[in-house]
Formats: C-alpha cells, structure tokens, sequence
C-alpha cells in the first residue's frame, strides 16, 4: 500500500509540474482514523497530500463534471468499482476522454467504517495500512490491528468483480488475480428479494422510501444522473405544482415516483458503483432497486454491467434483430 | 383561460345510438374552460364543419374540441375547418367516441356513457394546453428514385417521367422487366407478356426523362423527404457499354456455360450473356463468378473477338451521387424455395417436380424448349400433369400464412395451356379452395375447368417418383377419399415473398417491414402506396402478392403521389414534430440512435451565462424534415429536452389526471 501511494504522489506531481494536467483528483487524510476526503491537488506540493488506503470510499469520477466545459486536464484517482463511471461520463458525452488521465489503483477492497471504528479509537492517527490478501494491518500511534476481509470489507467489496480499473493511463499497483468463478454477478441479493410475495415487497419499500428525506445525495453523487437540470427540480407550471408525479414533496408516493425514475433512468446505465447507497444518510438499500434492473436487463438482453466498455452500445436505446418481443 | 368549444358528433348511429350525444354536450359544458358545446349529427359534414366555423366566431373560441371518429380519419378535416375560422389548426383536440366507445361498448351504453364522459374530459384537459403551431418550408428536388425495374418500377417511372419530372431508375438485374418478362401468357386475357412489356421497357431506355441504372444496386440513401441523397453502385459488367453495340459475338463463342437463372435453371447461358433476347439494355455483362479469366483460366475469347474493343476485365465498380426529391420502391418477389420445407415433394431430388415460374418457361416460345412442353428430366411431353396449389402458402407450419393471390389464377391458365398443347393430355389441380376475385377471373377458371381440367380439393401429402412416373398421392377432402395420380410431371404453385434483400432496401429508405417482410404501407386503406417515411413510396409486389393489373395501378398510384411532391417547389413538413429544449440538452445523443428517421444530430451551440466566458456545447438539433413525430426519442432523454409537440409532458400528465383523478 505504501508503495502505491508514493507512486501516486511521484505521478502527480510530475503530472502537476508538466502542466499535463491542472489538477489531481484524489484522497487526502480525513477527520478520523478511518475517513479519507476527496482532495484537489493542484501543485507538487499538494500532490504529497494524496493518500490511498481501504478507507478510500468515494467515487470521485463525478468531481469531473464540475469542470466539465473548461479547457484544461485533470487527473482522477479510481478504484476498479469507480472506474466504470469514467467509461459512463464518456458515453453519456458528459466528459471527453482526451481531457482525462486516469490514475488507476488496482483495489482490495474497502474497510467498512462503522465496523473499523468499534475497534479503533477514532481519534487515533492512521500511519500506514498493508494488504496482505486476506487481511489489512492498519497501524496507528494506538498500535496496530489485523482486520481479516471476510469480517471487515464493505459487503459491496466482498462481491466486488473489478477489482483492477477497467479502465487507466496509469496503473498505480500490480493487476490483483480475480478468479474465473468471480468474474460473473449471482445477484444472490436480488434473487432474495424476487422471492418476497408482492405484498412483502410493497411493506418493503414502503418501510423504506417513507423515510426516505429527498436530499438528492444518491442523485448527486451518481455518475449516471448527469442530466443539466433533475427533472425533479425543472420549474413546473403552477397548476402542476400540487397534482404532478415530479413533485418534490417528500411523501411515500412521491418518493415512490422519484426513485423508480430514478431507477428507470439508470436501467442499462448503472455502473453498480454502490456510491448512491453509501451517501445515502437514512441508509435506503438503493442498490437493490438498480440491481434489479441490471440483473433484468442481462436476462433480456445478455448485457453485462455498464460501464465495461465505453462502446458498450445502451440495451435500452441500441436495437439488435435478436432483442426479445414477447410483447409484440 | 382559454375559451374551449366542445362539438360532440353523433355520427348518425354510430355514436348515437350508444351514447346519449345531448347529454354529453351538457356535461361538457360544465369542464373548466368550456364556453360552448353542442351535439349534431354528422359533425364532418358541410352543415357540421359550419356549425364548428360559426361558433368559433360566435363565442371567441380559441379551442376546439370535437367529441367524434378516430382522428386518423378527420382530424385533417377538422384542422382545416378552424383553419377557415381563422384558428391555428392546431388548437384542435379530439375525443375518439366512436372506435374508442360506443362501437366497443355497444352492448352496456349505460357504462358507455361514463366513459365518454371520460374521454371528453380528458380531450378538455389537453385542449387548454394546447399551444399554435406552424410548419416549416423546405424546398424540393424534383426528381424521383425508382428501385427495381419489374412492370411495377417501369410504369411508375414512365408515368412520372411523361409528367415531366426526372427519374432515376435502379435495378439489380443486368436488364429491366423483373418477373413480368419471364411469364409466358398472362391471365385472364392471355395476351403475350413480352409483347405487352418489352414495349414499355424501350420506352424507359428511350424516356429523355429517365436515367436507368441496371446492374446498379441503391447503396446509401441519406437525407429527408423532398431532399434525399442517394448513392448508387454500379456494379462493374467488364464490358464498356458505350463502345458496345450489342452484336452478340461474344455470347456466341463464350466456351463457359452456366445454368441460366432467367429460365429457373432450365437451360444454359453464357459466363458472357444477356438474359434475354429482348434485354434492355440489349448489352451483355460478364458474369464473374463463371467467366474463366476470372477463375486464373485461360481464355480471353469475348476480348480477341469484340469487334468494338468493349471487353474491360478490369473494370471495377463504381459509385454515383444522385439527389432526389421522392423514393418508389418496387423490389417486387421471389418465390418460396419449397424445396426446403416440403420434404414430401422431395426436397427437389426429382427433377420433373417444378415451379410455376419454371412452367412459364417451358411454354414459353423464348424458353429453353423453344415453347414445346418438355420435361426437364428427359424432354419426354408430359401427358399428365399435376399442378398443386399453395405450396407455401396458407400453411403457416411449412411455409407462409398468408395467399399468394395470383396461383389460383395462373394455375388455371397453366392447365388451360397444357390442355391446349399437349394432345390427350390431363391436368389435375390439388387446390385448397379456388379465388378468383377480379375482372374475368372466375369465368377464366370457368373456361379452363370446361377444357378438361381435374380440379381434386385437397392438399397433397406426398410425391415420389417411381419407375419414370410421379406418384401424387393426396385426398379428395369433398368425396372424403384417398387419391393417387400417376404423372409425368408436377408443378408446384410455390408462394410469392419478398425479393431477397427487401431487409436493406427497407432499412435504407427507412421503411419498416410487416411480419412477412413485404414493405409495410402506410395504412392498408386509406394510404396504400405510401410508407411510414415521408417521400418514400411503396408499388408492386414489394408491398404484397399481387398480379400484373394491380402492381400496375399501384405503380401509377405511387406515381401520382410522387407528381404531387414533386409538382411544388417547397413543402411544409409536419408541426407535431420533436423540439429540443437546448436549457435542458445534455448532449448526450441517446435520442439519435433510438430515432427510426435518423432525424436527430448533434449540434454545437455557443452558451453565454451571464459572468461567464462563452462556451460551447453539443446539443441534439431535430430536422423538421425527417422527423415524423413519432415520440421514441422522448422516451430516451432522461431530463426531458425533447419532445413532440403537441403531445408534451404537460399535455399527456393533463389528460391522464382529467382520466385518472
Ligand atoms: C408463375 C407465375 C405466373 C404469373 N402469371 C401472371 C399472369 O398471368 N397475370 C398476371 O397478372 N400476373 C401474373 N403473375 C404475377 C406477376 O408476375 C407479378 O404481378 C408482377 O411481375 C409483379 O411485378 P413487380 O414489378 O412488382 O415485381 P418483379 O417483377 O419481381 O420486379 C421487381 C424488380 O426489382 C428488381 N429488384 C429487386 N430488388 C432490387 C434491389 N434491391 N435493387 C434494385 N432492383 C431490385 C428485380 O430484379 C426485379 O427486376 C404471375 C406470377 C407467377 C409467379
Ligand atoms: S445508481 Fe448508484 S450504483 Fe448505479 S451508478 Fe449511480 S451511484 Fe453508482
Ligand atoms: S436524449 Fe435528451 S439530453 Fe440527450 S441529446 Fe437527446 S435531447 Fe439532449
Ligand atoms: S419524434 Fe424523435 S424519434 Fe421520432 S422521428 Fe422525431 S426526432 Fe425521431
């Protein structure tokens, strides 16, 4: 690990003093123990800020699009989950490849905070993390501790079937082997939430979107939500203002409609980066909504998840003579 | 608020004597924004139209509603009715009581009603939503494409060529005249096919209006309605047709014989050839899949003895731009190959078992017998011969569901001529029923079942041969009893389909195919020789089976539509056409390959927010002249930046929550 966060640093600020690019999108030391912030380098001196370690959550693909109509180079940091959303930015035309350099970390996997910090004091400091394959030893001025993956890793990492970028300029560690029986999703999940009778499913959600606060965090961290302007915050004319189904209310059937739009607008689009469900703050288990759409989408039409490929054509706007019509 | 009127029509009994018209206009009269309404009888009708044009000056009505028919059928009437008011003719709404209700829901008219109810609520709610639109111009090219060169591309191109308007005609083969010139007699009158062909296809060679292209195949065709541009590629023919003079020497001594397709593989031609002798263009091309030069042979032959110097085996293919106004497609048919589903019949091991094409050929006097009826297997006259019917077709398992249409027909005249030419001889027909809807049709048949013909109803279950006889064993479904003929030969009347490659043709003018793939018109009654695509238009057998009578009156329908584009110098393209809202575009371009009409591209804008430098971003443009407002591409934009107007985002959620709450 320590390896590649000097390669890291070494990278960007070489990449800084070339003027390659005008900044480094990366990780910087967070407010406790086990929290990074996304950080903005933008010297050499800033690039010896960046870190990488398994408590390095965010997908900052989206960061890009803040600087989506300036001139000028950036660099990214990405995980194998994150780098998807690079290839969706450039499908969705939201960001041009040639303004990218992508600085890809070949992951494994991420340390799920809540579990780290009943262990750890929060307020010790980090001084070096390894990846010893099975387990992390994370070492702080409050001694040092072992956390095995299989206990510790966040559960979208302990699934998780791109470890290494799909997609990179530079490759900041070794290729980590991903085994042939990993490389395919069981949506295990999913296949649990098929089996709920309807009504179980309802109370389900119900349950869930009635907490839901229509802060738009999922919305705004969501590399495939790139619209200019939410239809759900588009001015509507008054009359629509109280009986419309964009309505930003937060009720359970208004916010019945805006996550299943929501969901529809990702279908075949989702990267399956789990950012949405991680920001969530009333913890929605929104992954299940949009793998459920991805597992359906590969049983129609044989697609694997988004975001593989950048010329991946969308099952939902490309049309093959072998696309299923059973409701013709 | 708008000022609504609601017309609610009766359309005599129609809508009358289900729902209570009265009623329902008193109803009406009570939606936000209704001023007026009205029941009448014939809303569609001279009185009726008036009675739409006064009230709107009457009461200041700035929008229509008219409660009637499907507005497939009147809402252009209706349109033009404000429009004579002196009302955008897009402020109009309708409300579809009639197939929608009362003719679905006759039987409970008390239900009926609180749906109409419904329906005109409905109409209301997106009446006042409704905004004027206007179409745009776009100027014209005034010339027209015709592919394919059977009996239906040469009368749409000599009809719209005498018009006075340039044509362009592709066809694949080395010559024009497509199935017409290889049938022998034509039904029901039994007048000479090339006599009455061969005619017209000099008469396109020599139209100052026409511009043939054979041996040409459409390679690309982009643009819109009144503006298409259209590549062609001329396939190369290895002989220089302006230094040949079509002497035949080369046909003549060509060692390299090929089983000759003209003739349904009886009989051989040359690698060098013209299909037939009355060719047009008379010139011949070298086949290079035959030729022997083409195959590292020696040879050279056709080269040392042209006496023009036309023989060029290096010529190579080549592409031609052309811009057209108007497309005709008349691709026509192939038949069935039967000889891949029908495993009874032998799956083509039995060389006496032939189709009806095959049959014209060997009654044909330019045939490959010289007109005598030989059959294939040993050139012996056949003295007994068995025609089945509906080979392929209406036989959904094996082959097509639909009817063929001309089988009947031409199996009548099949028999009729074997009867006639052959002495002694007998023809049985297997038939599964006998149509002959058409002029002279029935008493043809008459004619022919008088001659002696052996009409058998039944299908045939199996044929095989034995010793140098056909044994066709069928049923007699009317006497309910088994039947065996021996034959000495057997003609299948195989089911017509598309041309091979309609699929491409279809996708290059954008046109969709029905479930059989013939060329999907654009409605079956009312629009029969128009497509889906504007300025693309359907004749012949490409659109379905039919015969020599009706593929003409369809190629001089499509004609007269093609003279009507062409005879205006611009037109207006449809208003209910997509819209970007280029605030919201992301320029994401998801809507341009879901866009059947390819209407959508990206553009460039240049975007000054205030305090902020210019900068420019990709937006998607609509072109007004290939969109037909068909919707998909709204389904596609996830912010909403486009869509049809006429049928926005406002406007639908109005109706459904007039229907729904
Ligand atoms: C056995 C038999 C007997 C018949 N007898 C009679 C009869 O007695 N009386 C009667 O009225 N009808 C008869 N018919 C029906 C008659 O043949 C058709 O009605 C008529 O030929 C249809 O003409 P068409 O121009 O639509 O099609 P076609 O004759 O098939 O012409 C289509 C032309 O388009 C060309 N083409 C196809 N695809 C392309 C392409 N992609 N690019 C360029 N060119 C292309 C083809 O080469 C062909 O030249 C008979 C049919 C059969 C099968
Ligand atoms: S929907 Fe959630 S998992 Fe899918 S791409 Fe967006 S943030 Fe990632
Ligand atoms: S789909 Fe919508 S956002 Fe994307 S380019 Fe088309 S109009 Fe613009
Ligand atoms: S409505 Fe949209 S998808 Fe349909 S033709 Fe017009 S631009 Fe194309």
């Amino acid at each position: 690990m320590k390896q590649i966060v000097d390669r890291l640093r070494q990278e960007a600020a070489r990449l800084l003093a070339a003027g390659d690019v005008a900044m480094v999108i990366g990780y910087a030391k967070g407010t406790d123990v086990a929290r990074t912030t996304p950080y903005f380098a933008t010297n050499e001196e800033e690039a010896q800020n960046l870190t990488w370690n398994p408590f390095c959550t965010n997908n900052l693909v989206k960061y890009l699009l803040d600087f989506r109509f300036e001139d000028t180079k950036l660099a990214v940091v990405v995980k194998g989950c994150d780098s998807k959303g690079i290839n969706r930015l450039i499908y969705d035309r939201q960001f041009p490849r040639e303004r990218v350099v992508v600085l890809g970390v070949p992951c494994g996997g991420l340390l799920d905070r809540s579990k780290v910090l009943a262990t750890i004091d929060p307020g010790a400091e980090l001084q070096s993390v390894e990846d010893l394959g099975q387990e992390f030893v994370v070492r702080t001025d409050h001694g040092e501790f072992t956390f095995a993956k299989e206990q510790y890793l966040l559960p979208k990492c302990a699934v998780c079937r791109n470890p290494n970028p799909v997609i990179s300029d530079v490759l900041l560690g070794e290729e980590l082997p991903v085994a042939e029986e990993e490389k395919s999703d069981t949506f295990d999940d999913i296949v649990e939430m098929e089996a709920l009778d309807p009504a179980a499913k309802s109370a389900f959600w119900d349950r869930h979107f009635n907490r839901c606060l229509r802060c738009y965090a999922c919305r705004n961290v969501c590399p495939a939500c790139n619209c200019r302007e939410c239809a759900f915050e588009q001015a509507v004319p008054g009359w629509q203002q109280e009986a419309c189904w964009l309505s930003k209310k937060a009720s359970v059937d208004n916010n019945y409609t805006f996550h299943l739009i929501r969901m529809f607008d990702v279908t075949g689009r989702c990267i399956d980066c789990g950012e949405c469900e991680r920001v969530c703050p009333v913890n929605i288990p929104l992954r299940k909504l949009y793998r459920k759409v991805i597992k359906d989408v590969q049983e129609l039409f044989g697609d694997t998840t988004p975001g593989l490929n950048i010329g991946d054509g969308l099952p939902l706007t490309s049309y093959r003579k072998e696309d299923p019509e059973e409701f013709m | 608020m708008p000022r609504i009127g609601v017309f609610v029509c009766w359309c005599g009994s129609n809508i009358g004597g289900v729902l209570d018209c009265p009623q329902l206009a008193r109803e009406a009269a009570s939606f936000p924004g209704v001023v007026y309404s009205v029941d009448y009888k014939y809303m569609c009708s001279e009185p009726g139209q008036n009675l739409i044009i006064e009230a709107i000056k009457e009461h200041r009505l700035d929008r229509v509603v008219v409660a009637s028919c499907s507005p497939r059928l009147h809402e252009e009437t209706f349109r033009k009715a404000l429009a004579r008011a002196g009302l955008n003719p897009y402020l109009l709404e309708m409300a579809n009581l009639r197939e929608h209700c009362s003719w679905v829901h006759a039987k409970e008219p008390e239900k009926a009603q609180v749906k109409a109810v419904d329906l005109v609520r409905r109409a209301v709610a997106k009446a006042a939503l409704l905004q004027p639109l206007v179409s745009s111009q776009i100027p014209v090219t005034k010339r027209c494409l015709v592919i394919g060169g059977g009996i239906a591309g040469i009368q749409c191109a000599l009809d719209i060529a005498d018009a006075g308007h340039e044509v362009i005609l592709v066809e694949r083969e080395p010559t024009i005249g497509g199935n017409m010139v290889k049938l022998d007699k034509t039904f029901p009158t039994l007048d000479c096919s090339a006599c009455i062909s061969t005619p017209k296809m000099v008469a396109v060679a020599s139209h100052p209006n026409i511009k043939l292209y054979t041996y040409a195949e459409v390679a690309e065709i982009g643009g819109y309605i009144g503006n298409f541009k259209v590549k062609i590629k001329q396939k190369a023919r290895y002989v220089d047709h302006d230094k040949c003079t079509g002497c035949g020497t080369c046909w003549e001594k060509c060692p390299s014989k090929v089983p000759d397709d003209f003739n349904g593989g009886l009989g051989t031609r040359k690698a060098i050839y013209i299909p037939f002798p009355q060719a047009v263009p008379n010139k011949p091309v070298i086949d290079a899949n035959h030729c022997r030069v083409f195959n590292n042979k020696k040879c050279r032959v056709c080269e040392k003895l042209c006496p023009t110097g036309a023989i060029d085996y290096e010529q190579q293919d080549t592409f031609i731009d052309e811009e057209v106004g108007a497309i005709v497609v008349a691709t026509g048919y192939e038949l069935f190959d039967w000889t891949k589903a029908y495993g009874e019949y032998g799956y083509g091991m039995y060389p006496d078992v032939i189709t009806g094409l095959q049959f014209e050929r060997l009654v044909n006097a330019a045939g490959p017998t010289g007109g005598k009826i030989k059959r294939p297997s040993d050139g012996k006259e056949p003295k007994t011969v068995v025609f089945v019917k509906c080979v392929g077709s209406r036989d959904e398992a094996k082959g097509k569901s639909y009817c063929s249409r001309v089988c009947c027909m031409y199996t009548a005249k099949h028999a009729h001529q074997l009867l006639e030419k052959v002495p002694d001889s007998q023809a049985y027909i297997f038939y599964m029923d006998v149509r002959t809807p058409g002029k002279g049709y029935e008493e043809f048949y008459q004619r022919t079942v008088q001659d002696g013909a052996i009409y058998v109803r039944g299908r045939v279950s199996k044929i095989y041969q034995s010793g140098d006889k056909l044994v066709v064993r069928g049923a007699d479904t009317l006497l309910g009893r088994p039947v065996e003929v021996k034959a000495d030969m057997v003609v299948l009347a195989t089911a017509m389909q598309p041309a091979a490659g309609v699929e491409t043709t279809a996708r290059l003018v954008g046109a969709p195919v029905d479930q059989d793939g013939f060329i999907q018109e654009a409605h079956p009654k009312l629009r029969p020789v128009e497509t889906h695509t504007a300025g693309v238009y359907v004749a012949g057998c490409c659109q379905g089976p039919k015969d020599i009578p009706d593929t003409v009156a369809q190629a001089s329908g499509a004609a007269a539509k093609v003279v009507g584009l062409l005879s205006h110098s611009k037109m207006s393209t449809s208003a209910m056409i997509s819209t970007v809202n280029e605030a919201l575009c992301t320029g994401c371009m998801l809507c341009e390959p879901v866009c059947p009409y390819k209407a959508i591209e990206p553009k460039v804008i240049t975007e000054r927010l205030p305090g902020q430098p210019p900068r420019e971003r990709t937006v998607a443009a609509v072109n007004s002249g290939l969109c037909q407002g068909c919707g998909c591409c709204n389904v596609a934009c996830r912010p909403g930046a486009i869509q049809v107007k006429g049928f926005t985002n406002e406007q639908m959620l109005a109706e459904v929550d007039a229907i729904c709450l």
